[in-house]
């Protein structure tokens, strides 16, 4: 089983050539994540069809799409979040250092530490600050309050946080504004030093002010992290990503360099797409 | 009539419902501590009930049901919880768990002196203790069990999605966030569940005839030693509580005064369960304000 596997990584490990183009320095870098024919159905739909490419390490990657493309469902294959819905299922491989994340032995526990994950709606605990931060810290084994203190700390600094909350760590988390609230979400993924962090359209219930600080952290933030984020703000994309996936009706259209995929897209249906003719 | 008309009829409807409710409810427990109340001296809270003169307490009926009540929850809430999490966490969609799912709900309808029954079947005859007060705790458990896991599982279903990805996101396992955060999530309507089954365990007496009985022995409230007999927290005693002691003095009662005890345990009973209430509620709500960081 476990053979197989490896041998269709093999032939896997870079996107077919027609999705990328020669030269592209998409090549070049070290991979962190290489899908291979990823299927994901929900019962007997399928939402995501046949998805073969890879994305670089310590870059920005984004996912955009019209709403119900599969983007979304894709990403959340990635660190197993799937697995909580009832008749989801995913084929393919996702390979990640040495192991296919889809595979049945995978502890999602310890693939979720690795792979953090932002979501649409900031979902903080009805806890303070600080408890939100050390929840999960505790949890994987880190309790000397020193330490805990000093990674609270580091990480709501790294979220640019914490000038605003560092005299109120031990009030609601609830009582933060919508962004402060996404940063902290954020802090709390990083906490766990995660190689990827997935945000799941993690600007779309912000205002414009929190959007731009938060788009102004994914770019700092992408030194340390390989960040794969979805969104249908094509403006967003354009801004801050590195490379762009389109994704049309569970399938994957068109993967390239940012600049390039919205100057020069390749496909009819991508130029359709980021000239707002449909979507 | 027009449509305003119509919207003002349906407003004033609704109120007159409220209102007569309202005046229902405090006519009710008005009457009852209005007639209670001169009885409520602490001689009356405090000592032993009487066979045949007058003047007789209700001293062990009240610490028989406070005892009664604190013994059934014992039970009731791990195996409630326990349930409640099966069947909102665990259970699969299938034949299986509807049909759990239908049990539970005839359980939960179940008439309370059909559940005595079973009681003097199972926790008296069988276990050939004779009627105690583990008995009928045991036969309040049967009782309260299904309201107890239902309110459990709606409790921690209502607890948003989000909340229980954010917890797995962070690579938590399923056990451990259901610990840390829906149960204190669903903390608030678990609660209430709780004090409504304690509500019932406090009040009920049909179940209680044929398991904890309808006498109690003389106890020594000096002794503390719950192996002895004559100990109020002896477990394997017979244990009359408050409304069943009401039930008892008016249906077979040879005092001369029984109409001023019944008065009397009533408004107790009632009172009771008041405080209880606000006790549990307050102490929740402290609770869960520690909880969720809110000064």
């Amino acid at each position: 089983m476990l053979s197989m596997t490896m041998e269709k990584v093999k032939q896997a490990t870079l996107p077919k050539e027609k999705e990328v183009r020669e030269g592209s320095s998409l090549l070049a870098r070290k991979q962190a994540l290489t899908f291979e024919d990823v299927n994901i159905y929900y019962g007997t739909h399928q939402a995501v069809k046949n998805v073969s490419f890879s994305i670089p390490e310590r870059a920005i990657t984004a996912l955009i799409g019209p709403s119900g493309c599969g983007k979304s469902t894709f990403l959340r294959s990635i660190n197993r979040m799937n697995d909580t819905i009832a008749g989801a299922r995913s084929t393919g491989v996702i390979q990640y250092d040495d192991v296919n994340l889809l595979g049945q032995e995978i502890n999602t526990a310890a693939l979720r530490k690795e792979i953090g994950m932002v979501f649409q709606k900031p979902n903080l605990f009805a806890k303070s600050i600080y408890q939100n931060m050390i929840h999960a810290l505790k949890f994987h084994g880190i309790t000397g309050k020193d330490e805990l203190m000093y990674t609270v700390e580091e990480c709501l600094r790294k979220a640019a946080l914490w000038e605003e909350v560092k005299d109120r760590l031990h009030q609601s988390a609830l009582s933060l504004s919508g962004g402060q609230q996404q940063r902290l979400c954020i802090a709390r993924a990083l906490a766990l030093k995660p190689n990827i962090l997935l945000l799941d359209e993690p600007c779309s219930a912000l205002d414009p002010i929190s959007n731009s600080k938060i788009e102004d952290l994914m770019i700092e933030l992408k030194e340390e992290f390989t960040i794969l984020i979805v969104t249908h703000n094509m403006h967003q994309a354009s801004r801050i990503s590195d490379q762009t996936a389109f994704f049309l009706d569970g399938i994957l259209v068109e993967y390239s360099e940012t600049n390039q995929l919205f100057t020069n897209p390749l496909k009819k249906e991508t130029e359709d797409y980021i000239t707002g003719r449909f979507g | 009539m027009n449509s305003r008309q119509r919207d003002q009829l349906a407003t004033l409807v609704f109120y007159s419902i409220a209102a007569g409710i309202t005046a229902l409810l405090f006519g009710l427990i008005g009457y009852m501590l209005y007639q209670g109340f001169p009885k409520l001296t602490l001689d009356f809270l405090t000592s032993p009930s009487s066979s045949f003169k007058a003047g007789g307490g209700i001293g062990s009926q009240l610490f028989n049901s406070f005892y009664i009540l604190v013994l059934t929850m014992l039970f009731t809430i791990p195996l409630g919880l326990g349930g409640g999490i099966y069947m909102a966490e665990y259970a699969r969609d299938n034949k299986l768990t509807s049909t759990i799912r239908t049990c539970i709900e005839v359980l939960a309808s179940l008439p309370s002196i059909v559940i005595g029954m079973f009681g003097l079947l199972v926790f008296v005859n069988l276990t050939g203790w004779g009627y105690t007060m583990i008995g009928g705790a045991l036969a309040l458990t049967v009782f309260n069990l299904p309201v107890m896991v239902r309110v459990c599982e709606d409790a921690l279903r209502s607890v948003p999605r989000e909340q229980k990805e954010a917890s797995l996101a962070l690579g938590l396992t399923h056990w451990h966030s259901i610990k840390t955060v829906l149960l204190p999530a669903a903390f608030p309507g678990i609660l209430t569940g709780a004090i409504l089954a304690s509500g019932r365990v406090f009040g009920e007496a049909a179940s209680l005839l044929f398991t904890a009985g309808i006498t109690t022995p003389t106890l020594d409230f000096g002794n503390w030693n719950p192996f002895d007999s004559v100990s109020p927290l002896n477990i394997f005693r017979p244990a009359e509580t408050l409304a069943v002691h009401i039930w008892s003095v008016n249906t077979q009662g040879l005092i001369p005064d029984v109409r001023a005890v019944a008065d009397g345990s009533a408004a107790v009973l009632i009172l009771a369960v008041l405080v209880f209430n606000l006790l549990a509620r307050w102490i929740g709500s402290l609770l869960h304000k520690k909880i969720t960081a809110q000064a």
